[in-house]
Protein backbone atom coordinates (compact mmCIF):
# COMPACT_ATOMS: atom_id res chain seq x y z
CA UNK A 1 0.00 0.00 0.00
CA UNK A 2 3.05 2.42 0.64
CA UNK A 3 4.43 1.76 -2.25
CA UNK A 4 1.18 2.38 -4.67
CA UNK A 5 0.79 5.58 -2.18
CA UNK A 6 4.75 6.12 -3.68
CA UNK A 7 4.14 5.56 -7.23
CA UNK A 8 0.55 7.50 -6.71
CA UNK A 9 2.59 10.74 -5.39
CA UNK A 10 5.89 10.29 -7.60
CA UNK A 11 3.41 10.25 -11.09
CA UNK A 12 0.99 12.96 -9.60
CA UNK A 13 4.27 15.22 -8.83
CA UNK A 14 5.55 14.64 -12.47
CA UNK A 15 2.17 16.72 -13.29
CA UNK A 16 3.12 19.94 -10.79
CA UNK A 17 5.84 21.67 -11.28
CA UNK A 18 7.93 22.48 -8.60
CA UNK A 19 10.12 26.00 -8.61
CA UNK A 20 10.61 26.68 -4.68
CA UNK A 21 13.53 29.25 -3.76
CA UNK A 22 14.88 26.23 -1.28
CA UNK A 23 17.26 24.22 -3.08
CA UNK A 24 16.66 21.50 -0.63
CA UNK A 25 14.27 18.52 -1.68
CA UNK A 26 12.15 17.18 0.52
CA UNK A 27 12.73 13.85 2.47
CA UNK A 28 12.05 11.06 0.33
CA UNK A 29 8.58 9.31 1.15
CA UNK A 30 7.10 12.85 2.75
CA UNK A 31 4.78 14.39 0.31
CA UNK A 32 3.18 17.94 0.49
CA UNK A 33 -0.37 17.76 0.58
CA UNK A 34 -1.70 19.63 -1.84
CA UNK A 35 -4.92 19.21 -4.62
CA UNK A 36 -3.26 17.40 -6.56
CA UNK A 37 -0.68 15.04 -4.38
CA UNK A 38 -3.33 12.09 -3.92
CA UNK A 39 -6.10 10.49 -6.21
CA UNK A 40 -9.35 12.02 -6.11
CA UNK A 41 -11.05 8.83 -4.59
CA UNK A 42 -10.34 7.78 -1.26
CA UNK A 43 -8.56 5.35 -0.28
CA UNK A 44 -9.24 1.74 -1.38
CA UNK A 45 -8.23 -1.53 0.71
CA UNK A 46 -9.02 -4.66 -0.19
CA UNK A 47 -9.02 -7.37 1.08
CA UNK A 48 -6.45 -10.29 1.55
CA UNK A 49 -6.53 -12.45 -1.57
CA UNK A 50 -5.69 -15.84 0.10
CA UNK A 51 -8.42 -15.21 2.82
CA UNK A 52 -11.19 -13.59 -0.18
CA UNK A 53 -10.64 -17.12 -2.15
CA UNK A 54 -11.19 -19.29 0.64
CA UNK A 55 -14.89 -17.32 1.37
CA UNK A 56 -15.61 -17.56 -2.03
CA UNK A 57 -14.77 -21.21 -1.78
CA UNK A 58 -16.87 -21.72 1.05
CA UNK A 59 -19.70 -19.54 -0.42
CA UNK A 60 -19.88 -21.68 -3.16
CA UNK A 61 -20.11 -24.69 -1.65
CA UNK A 62 -22.69 -23.59 0.73
CA UNK A 63 -25.16 -22.62 -2.24
CA UNK A 64 -24.48 -25.73 -4.09
CA UNK A 65 -25.38 -27.77 -0.96
CA UNK A 66 -28.83 -25.82 -0.88
CA UNK A 67 -29.37 -26.11 -4.36
CA UNK A 68 -28.60 -29.92 -4.03
CA UNK A 69 -31.36 -30.13 -1.05
CA UNK A 70 -33.52 -27.95 -2.55
CA UNK A 71 -33.46 -25.38 -0.13
CA UNK A 72 -35.17 -22.23 -2.43
CA UNK A 73 -38.41 -21.44 -3.02
CA UNK A 74 -40.03 -19.84 -6.19
CA UNK A 75 -37.06 -19.23 -8.98
CA UNK A 76 -37.02 -16.23 -11.05
CA UNK A 77 -35.02 -15.78 -14.00
CA UNK A 78 -33.69 -13.00 -16.57
CA UNK A 79 -33.98 -14.60 -19.95
CA UNK A 80 -33.33 -12.50 -23.26
CA UNK A 81 -35.70 -13.89 -26.02
CA UNK A 82 -37.14 -12.14 -29.02
CA UNK A 83 -34.32 -9.62 -28.63
CA UNK A 84 -35.83 -8.58 -25.33
CA UNK A 85 -35.43 -9.29 -21.61
CA UNK A 86 -38.02 -10.69 -19.39
CA UNK A 87 -37.98 -11.28 -15.81
CA UNK A 88 -39.83 -14.71 -15.99
CA UNK A 89 -41.10 -17.20 -12.82
CA UNK A 90 -42.60 -20.18 -13.20
CA UNK A 91 -46.72 -19.81 -14.74
CA UNK A 92 -46.25 -16.65 -16.03
CA UNK A 93 -47.26 -15.44 -19.34
CA UNK A 94 -45.15 -13.93 -22.44
CA UNK A 95 -46.18 -11.97 -25.00
CA UNK A 96 -43.85 -11.42 -28.04
CA UNK A 97 -44.60 -9.26 -30.66
CA UNK A 98 -43.81 -11.40 -33.48
CA UNK A 99 -43.91 -15.08 -34.98
CA UNK A 100 -41.87 -17.82 -33.50
CA UNK A 101 -41.55 -21.62 -35.41
CA UNK A 102 -43.46 -23.31 -33.42
CA UNK A 103 -47.05 -24.53 -33.38
CA UNK A 104 -49.32 -24.30 -30.32
CA UNK A 105 -48.54 -27.01 -27.65
CA UNK A 106 -44.56 -27.28 -28.35
CA UNK A 107 -42.54 -27.52 -25.57
CA UNK A 108 -39.41 -24.57 -25.58
CA UNK A 109 -36.51 -24.27 -23.93
CA UNK A 110 -35.01 -20.56 -23.12
CA UNK A 111 -30.92 -21.18 -23.55
CA UNK A 112 -30.19 -17.31 -22.95
CA UNK A 113 -30.41 -16.78 -19.09
CA UNK A 114 -28.83 -14.15 -17.41
CA UNK A 115 -29.62 -14.42 -14.21
CA UNK A 116 -31.26 -17.12 -11.88
CA UNK A 117 -32.52 -15.92 -8.39
CA UNK A 118 -34.29 -17.38 -5.01
CA UNK A 119 -34.85 -15.93 -1.96
CA UNK A 120 -31.59 -16.39 -0.18
CA UNK A 121 -29.05 -16.35 -3.12
CA UNK A 122 -28.56 -15.23 -6.80
CA UNK A 123 -26.51 -16.49 -9.57
CA UNK A 124 -25.34 -14.12 -11.97
CA UNK A 125 -24.45 -15.01 -15.41
CA UNK A 126 -21.23 -12.92 -16.58
CA UNK A 127 -23.14 -12.85 -19.08
CA UNK A 128 -24.95 -16.13 -19.66
CA UNK A 129 -25.43 -18.46 -16.92
CA UNK A 130 -24.37 -22.00 -18.32
CA UNK A 131 -26.85 -23.82 -19.58
CA UNK A 132 -26.01 -27.40 -17.76
CA UNK A 133 -26.62 -24.90 -14.64
CA UNK A 134 -30.30 -23.76 -15.32
CA UNK A 135 -32.95 -25.11 -17.37
CA UNK A 136 -35.95 -23.06 -18.67
CA UNK A 137 -39.35 -24.43 -20.26
CA UNK A 138 -42.03 -23.30 -22.04
CA UNK A 139 -45.07 -23.77 -23.79
CA UNK A 140 -46.71 -22.01 -26.97
CA UNK A 141 -50.31 -21.34 -25.94
CA UNK A 142 -51.59 -19.02 -28.59
CA UNK A 143 -50.48 -17.40 -31.82
CA UNK A 144 -52.53 -14.36 -32.40
CA UNK A 145 -52.42 -10.95 -34.08
CA UNK A 146 -52.25 -7.65 -32.31
CA UNK A 147 -54.95 -5.26 -32.39
CA UNK A 148 -55.22 -2.65 -35.36
CA UNK A 149 -52.85 -0.06 -34.91
CA UNK A 150 -53.27 2.83 -37.28
CA UNK A 151 -50.45 4.60 -38.80
CA UNK A 152 -51.21 8.62 -40.13
CA UNK A 153 -48.95 11.23 -41.37
CA UNK A 154 -50.79 14.29 -42.02
CA UNK A 155 -48.99 17.58 -43.25
CA UNK A 156 -51.39 20.53 -42.87
CA UNK A 157 -52.10 23.06 -46.01
CA UNK A 158 -50.93 20.42 -48.09
CA UNK A 159 -52.95 18.22 -49.05
CA UNK A 160 -50.99 15.23 -47.82
CA UNK A 161 -52.62 12.69 -45.37
CA UNK A 162 -51.91 8.96 -45.36
CA UNK A 163 -53.30 6.37 -43.38
CA UNK A 164 -51.80 3.23 -42.82
CA UNK A 165 -53.13 0.04 -40.50
CA UNK A 166 -50.45 -1.79 -38.64
CA UNK A 167 -51.48 -5.81 -37.59
CA UNK A 168 -48.29 -7.18 -36.25
CA UNK A 169 -48.65 -11.11 -35.45
CA UNK A 170 -48.19 -11.89 -31.70
CA UNK A 171 -47.42 -15.42 -29.96
CA UNK A 172 -47.85 -16.04 -26.39
CA UNK A 173 -46.18 -18.51 -23.84
CA UNK A 174 -45.94 -20.20 -20.75
CA UNK A 175 -43.16 -20.41 -18.82
CA UNK A 176 -43.84 -23.66 -17.04
CA UNK A 177 -40.62 -24.61 -15.17
CA UNK A 178 -37.36 -23.14 -14.21
CA UNK A 179 -34.82 -25.61 -12.87
CA UNK A 180 -31.26 -24.93 -11.27
CA UNK A 181 -28.70 -28.03 -10.84
CA UNK A 182 -25.89 -28.01 -8.44
CA UNK A 183 -23.08 -27.78 -10.56
CA UNK A 184 -21.18 -24.73 -9.41
CA UNK A 185 -17.40 -24.69 -8.90
CA UNK B 1 -80.67 -8.22 -73.30
CA UNK B 2 -77.87 -7.06 -71.67
CA UNK B 3 -76.70 -3.12 -71.34
CA UNK B 4 -72.86 -2.61 -71.85
CA UNK B 5 -73.47 0.78 -70.41
CA UNK B 6 -75.52 2.87 -68.17
CA UNK B 7 -78.31 4.98 -69.41
CA UNK B 8 -78.35 9.06 -68.76
CA UNK B 9 -81.06 8.71 -66.59
CA UNK B 10 -79.72 6.29 -64.29
CA UNK B 11 -78.50 8.27 -60.97
CA UNK B 12 -76.44 6.43 -58.65
CA UNK B 13 -77.14 7.97 -54.59
CA UNK B 14 -74.57 7.73 -51.77
CA UNK B 15 -76.96 5.09 -50.04
CA UNK B 16 -73.76 4.13 -46.92
CA UNK B 17 -73.36 7.62 -45.76
CA UNK B 18 -74.06 7.03 -42.22
CA UNK B 19 -71.75 4.21 -41.72
CA UNK B 20 -69.13 6.03 -43.08
CA UNK B 21 -69.50 9.39 -40.71
CA UNK B 22 -70.06 6.44 -38.04
CA UNK B 23 -66.03 5.23 -38.84
CA UNK B 24 -65.25 8.02 -38.24
CA UNK B 25 -67.08 9.14 -35.05
CA UNK B 26 -66.45 5.97 -33.28
CA UNK B 27 -62.64 7.40 -33.04
CA UNK B 28 -64.66 10.83 -31.29
CA UNK B 29 -67.01 9.53 -28.80
CA UNK B 30 -64.54 9.91 -25.69
CA UNK B 31 -63.77 13.25 -26.79
CA UNK B 32 -64.63 16.65 -24.81
CA UNK B 33 -67.33 18.65 -26.49
CA UNK B 34 -68.85 18.79 -29.84
CA UNK B 35 -65.82 16.96 -31.64
CA UNK B 36 -67.51 14.16 -30.41
CA UNK B 37 -70.56 14.28 -32.44
CA UNK B 38 -70.01 16.74 -35.18
CA UNK B 39 -68.23 15.18 -38.44
CA UNK B 40 -67.19 17.88 -39.55
CA UNK B 41 -65.12 19.06 -36.00
CA UNK B 42 -64.33 14.99 -35.28
CA UNK B 43 -62.68 14.63 -38.12
CA UNK B 44 -59.86 17.09 -38.03
CA UNK B 45 -59.51 16.17 -34.15
CA UNK B 46 -59.34 12.40 -34.98
CA UNK B 47 -56.84 13.21 -37.50
CA UNK B 48 -54.56 14.93 -35.22
CA UNK B 49 -55.20 12.16 -32.44
CA UNK B 50 -54.03 9.25 -34.58
CA UNK B 51 -50.95 11.61 -35.72
CA UNK B 52 -50.29 12.51 -32.38
CA UNK B 53 -50.13 8.66 -31.27
CA UNK B 54 -48.27 7.85 -34.21
CA UNK B 55 -45.39 10.39 -32.91
CA UNK B 56 -45.67 9.30 -29.40
CA UNK B 57 -45.28 5.36 -30.05
CA UNK B 58 -41.47 6.43 -31.50
CA UNK B 59 -41.31 9.09 -28.15
CA UNK B 60 -42.58 6.62 -25.59
CA UNK B 61 -39.59 4.40 -26.07
CA UNK B 62 -37.05 7.47 -25.13
CA UNK B 63 -39.57 8.32 -22.00
CA UNK B 64 -39.40 4.49 -20.77
CA UNK B 65 -35.86 4.85 -20.45
CA UNK B 66 -34.62 7.75 -18.77
CA UNK B 67 -37.89 6.90 -16.00
CA UNK B 68 -36.09 3.68 -16.06
CA UNK B 69 -32.86 5.41 -15.82
CA UNK B 70 -34.12 7.30 -12.94
CA UNK B 71 -35.24 4.70 -11.09
CA UNK B 72 -31.88 3.09 -10.97
CA UNK B 73 -29.85 6.18 -9.72
CA UNK B 74 -32.82 6.41 -6.87
CA UNK B 75 -31.93 2.84 -6.19
CA UNK B 76 -28.17 2.62 -6.66
CA UNK B 77 -27.63 6.41 -4.52
CA UNK B 78 -29.87 4.37 -1.80
CA UNK B 79 -26.71 1.95 -1.62
CA UNK B 80 -24.40 4.51 -2.01
CA UNK B 81 -23.11 4.54 -5.92
CA UNK B 82 -23.93 7.07 -8.10
CA UNK B 83 -25.64 5.59 -11.72
CA UNK B 84 -22.65 6.37 -14.16
CA UNK B 85 -20.51 4.10 -11.75
CA UNK B 86 -22.76 1.64 -11.23
CA UNK B 87 -23.37 1.21 -15.13
CA UNK B 88 -20.28 1.33 -16.03
CA UNK B 89 -18.72 -1.01 -13.68
CA UNK B 90 -21.37 -3.65 -14.03
CA UNK B 91 -21.14 -3.36 -17.44
CA UNK B 92 -17.24 -3.96 -16.89
CA UNK B 93 -17.99 -7.12 -15.11
CA UNK B 94 -18.91 -8.32 -18.32
CA UNK B 95 -22.83 -8.53 -16.88
CA UNK B 96 -25.73 -7.47 -19.64
CA UNK B 97 -28.48 -6.62 -17.98
CA UNK B 98 -30.29 -3.76 -19.97
CA UNK B 99 -31.84 -0.84 -17.84
CA UNK B 100 -35.41 -2.05 -17.76
CA UNK B 101 -34.67 -5.33 -16.34
CA UNK B 102 -32.33 -3.64 -14.02
CA UNK B 103 -35.05 -1.20 -12.53
CA UNK B 104 -37.19 -3.96 -12.25
CA UNK B 105 -34.59 -5.69 -10.14
CA UNK B 106 -34.34 -2.66 -8.20
CA UNK B 107 -38.07 -2.81 -7.51
CA UNK B 108 -39.20 -6.43 -6.70
CA UNK B 109 -36.05 -8.18 -6.08
CA UNK B 110 -33.96 -5.57 -4.02
CA UNK B 111 -31.47 -8.43 -2.28
CA UNK B 112 -30.38 -9.20 -6.14
CA UNK B 113 -30.25 -5.19 -6.38
CA UNK B 114 -28.23 -4.82 -3.63
CA UNK B 115 -25.39 -7.73 -4.68
CA UNK B 116 -25.48 -5.95 -8.26
CA UNK B 117 -24.50 -2.66 -6.11
CA UNK B 118 -21.80 -4.69 -4.10
CA UNK B 119 -20.58 -6.41 -7.33
CA UNK B 120 -19.95 -2.71 -9.14
CA UNK B 121 -18.51 -1.49 -5.62
CA UNK B 122 -15.76 -4.13 -5.67
CA UNK B 123 -15.03 -3.75 -9.75
CA UNK B 124 -14.86 0.22 -8.59
CA UNK B 125 -12.12 -0.40 -6.38
CA UNK B 126 -10.34 -2.99 -8.03
CA UNK B 127 -10.34 -0.20 -10.75
CA UNK B 128 -9.11 2.11 -8.94
CA UNK B 129 -6.22 0.14 -7.90
CA UNK B 130 -5.20 -0.67 -11.29
CA UNK B 131 -5.33 2.55 -11.92
CA UNK B 132 -2.88 3.55 -9.39
CA UNK B 133 -0.16 0.41 -9.21
CA UNK B 134 0.40 -0.05 -12.94
CA UNK B 135 0.73 -3.23 -13.05
CA UNK B 136 2.51 -3.62 -9.35
CA UNK B 137 -0.53 -4.65 -7.61
CA UNK B 138 -1.87 -7.96 -8.11
CA UNK B 139 -5.19 -7.94 -10.77
CA UNK B 140 -8.52 -8.01 -9.31
CA UNK B 141 -10.82 -11.06 -8.78
CA UNK B 142 -13.95 -8.98 -9.98
CA UNK B 143 -11.72 -7.74 -12.86
CA UNK B 144 -11.02 -11.08 -14.45
CA UNK B 145 -12.30 -11.25 -18.40
CA UNK B 146 -14.63 -14.24 -18.75
CA UNK B 147 -14.12 -15.93 -21.85
CA UNK B 148 -16.69 -18.03 -23.71
CA UNK B 149 -15.14 -20.11 -26.27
Amino acid sequence: MAAARRAAASWFRLAVRHRSSQSQAPPHGLVAKTSLSSPPWPEVKLPDPVEEAKYHAEVVQKVNKMIATGQYGRLFAVVHFASKQWKVTSEDLIMMDNVLEAECGDRIRMEKVLLVGADDFTLIGRPLLGKDLVHVEATVIEKTESWPKINMRFQKRRNYQRKRIIVNPQTVLRINTIDIFPSLS
Amino acid sequence: MVLLGAPRWLRSRLTDRFWRVQEVLKYARHFRGRKNRCYKLAVRSVRRAFVKSTKARKEKKRFLRALWITRIEAASLEHGLKYPAFISNLLKSQVELNRKMIADLAIYEPKTFKSLAALAQRRRQEGFLAALGDGKEPEGIFSRIVHHY
